[in-house]
């Protein structure tokens, strides 16, 4: 036997319990570090974490758990999703009769959709702060800037799926707020008015629209998340993990390794060729069992002091987060109900007609112009941050919060946040009837 | 390349590498197009032929029911019929900013949505809508009634004398 932990018992029935529990579980509970390595590596769970981890990865005031917290997140509504599908019927006779039912008649069913609804709002908001980090501590820099464009995805397909949840309840506040939200559509150049019919099925928001958006919302693009989600944390660890500091990196401080080149290293387990020898003398290329690995990674001659094993620092770390996002949601689902307006009218849109307040800087940038607000604008801002790591290379900076070295590049993104979080602010309690500016004092 | 592509073509055997190469490019691009095929058949697929909502030519009754001076809001059709002395014309009452429905108002339509305003003949007075409302084109059919069709856009001021 390869494996000295994974002892077969021999003592008959009496052991089938055990058995059955050990041929589930390859190893008992680590007591060693052999022990911890195993069990991050041969469980299913665990194994997309590495078997150690760097401690600047773990500080909670780098990361702040936002990442971890939007996985949690996308968990809850997956699950509350799939439970409310139970219930809801995509018609529009039926669909808000049937959020009534929800109210009235189905166990948990308001408690259910209040998580599914406050998860959504939440997010939206942690999607975009762990952008704010990424991009604040330059965490998108060489060898991870594809990560970084596939998180600008993530973000937008996190805003569509909200979006497109949001007509499901069919009440006024769904109607107009799409029937603003296609319109906005309508306005790209060339292919606006054929996108706008192929998302709608038809000329106005109906029957068609209110299909289509709940196909989108429960198969197709949970499924491009997922899809998206899994690359993403995939590429984590394919880029040496979190970005940290050059000075946090023994050995590693030359510029050629951190942009990237095909440095090699074994984790805990790697026959690293030459670790043997002095730290300034550290391999650039060794094999380990996790094969190829490209960027800076732990290296075999700074494990002792610059990591901590994944068993159970990274595990606890993982749980407080999830524990902490389940419970939020579960105390704010308890005291704050999921709003519900008036069935929907054709005739008479609400006034002032409002998006989700995640599009109302959008729709104040509208309501100046149609095309430049709604289009021009926001077209130009998510262009700019996926080139963003294309653009600023300079590998100085990486895995710390306000760097020196970073002050233009953090003020000029800090800026347009601010600005778009301001029109936001504007959108939500400063605009009444007809759009007109209004105090909310 | 060339020169070994020659001789191994004429001799058919193995190592025909001009061969290989060709069947790879062919396959290739069959693969690539049908990609680009399914891909064009799917979308082909989600653009509906026909369509269940509202039909873009419809009845608005006789023209009788519009009295001289009216202008009649049909919401659900998104339409306003105004009548002036005999005659009849249909003006949109879809904002041409963001698509919320006008209401008629003193001064012509005001749009609640981002508040822009029009004349009563659907010219913009204020706000961000970027051009005028449509005119529709209304018929008479032959048992009298009033026809708007919405696929028919007309000129501002056209009306049909009854």
């Amino acid at each position: 036997m390869s494996n000295p932990t994974i002892v077969r018992s021999q003592k008959g029935w009496l052991a089938f319990p055990e058995n059955v529990w050990r041929s589930i579980f390859r190893n008992p509970l680590p007591n060693s570090d052999y022990g911890r390595s195993s069990t991050s590596f041969t469980n299913f769970f665990l194994h997309i974490h590495p078997v150690k981890v760097h401690r600047h990865s773990l500080k909670a005031t780098y990361t702040w758990g936002l990442g971890l917290m939007a996985t949690f997140l996308f968990l809850i509504l997956t699950v509350t999703g799939i439970l409310l599908m139970f219930y809801y019927v995509p018609s529009t006779t039926q669909a808000y009769d049937r959020m009534l039912d929800l109210r009235g008649t189905v166990a948990f069913g308001i408690f259910l959709r209040n998580m599914h609804r406050w998860s959504a709002h939440a997010m939206v908001a942690v999607v975009f702060l762990h952008m704010c980090r990424v991009f604040l501590t330059g965490a998108y820099k060489p060898p991870r800037e594809f990560n970084w464009v596939i998180g600008v995805f993530l973000f937008l397909v996190t805003l569509f799926l909200s979006f497109t949840g949001y007509l499901l309840p069919w009440d006024q506040l769904a109607f107009w707020a799409i029937t603003v939200g296609t319109s906005i559509a309508g306005y790209a150049p060339l292919v606006g008015k054929e996108m706008r019919f192929l998302l709608l099925g038809d000329s106005t928001v109906g029957q068609e629209a209110l299909l289509r958006f709940y196909v989108l919302h429960v198969a197709v693009l949970p499924v491009v998340l997922t899809g998206l989600v899994t690359i993403h944390f995939w590429r984590i660890r394919k880029d040496g993990g979190l970005a940290r500091p050059a000075e946090e990196e023994e050995g590693t401080t030359d510029s050629s390794t951190a942009q990237g080149g095909p440095v090699v290293a074994g984790m805990t387990m790697a026959v690293a060729a030459g670790a043997a020898g002095s730290a300034a003398a550290l391999p650039k290329r060794s094999f380990g069992i996790q094969g190829l690995v490209r960027g800076p990674l732990v290296k075999a001659g700074s494990i002792e002091n610059r990591t901590l094993f994944s068993w159970p620092n990274l595990f606890q770390a993982e749980l407080l987060v999830f524990v902490i996002s389940v419970a939020v949601i579960l105390v704010v689902s308890l005291f704050f109900n999921a709003p519900l307006e008036e069935p929907v009218n054709v005739m008479h849109p609400p006034n002032p007609a409002k998006a989700p307040w995640y599009f109302l800087g959008l729709q104040e940038q509208v309501s100046y112009s149609a095309f430049w607000g709604g289009i021009g604008v926001p077209g130009l801002e998510v262009l700019l941050l996926l080139l963003v790591p294309y653009i600023d290379r300079k590998p100085v900076g990486v895995g710390q919060w306000f760097p020196h070295e970073r002050m233009l590049a953090n003020t000029l993104f800090l800026t347009f946040a601010i600005l778009n979080v301001a029109l936001v602010v504007i959108g939500t309690f400063f605009r009444g009837a007809n759009w007109e500016f209004v105090s909310p004092w | 390349m060339t020169k070994n592509l020659t001789k191994t073509a004429a001799e058919g055997g193995p190592e025909d590498l001009g061969r290989r190469r060709m069947l790879t490019w062919l396959s290739g691009f069959g693969l690539f197009g049908s990609l680009m095929i399914s891909a064009v058949s799917n979308f082909i697929f989600i653009k509906p032929r026909a369509t269940y909502g509202q039909p873009n030519k419809f009845a608005i009754g006789k023209p009788e029911d519009f009295p001289s001076g009216a202008r009649m809001s049909l919401d659900v059709r998104r339409v306003c019929i105004v009548r002036e002395g005999n005659k009849v014309g249909a003006i949109s009452t879809t904002c041409t900013h963001l698509g919320c429905i006008v209401s008629v108002a003193e001064t012509g339509f005001a749009c609640p949505c981002h508040g822009s305003h029009y004349d009563q003949d659907g010219y913009v007075t204020s706000g961000p809508a970027p051009k005028a409302l449509a005119w529709y084109q209304v018929t008479l059919a032959p048992n009298g009634d009033l026809v708007v069709d919405k696929d028919n856009e007309v000129e501002a001021g056209t009306y049909l004398k009854v």
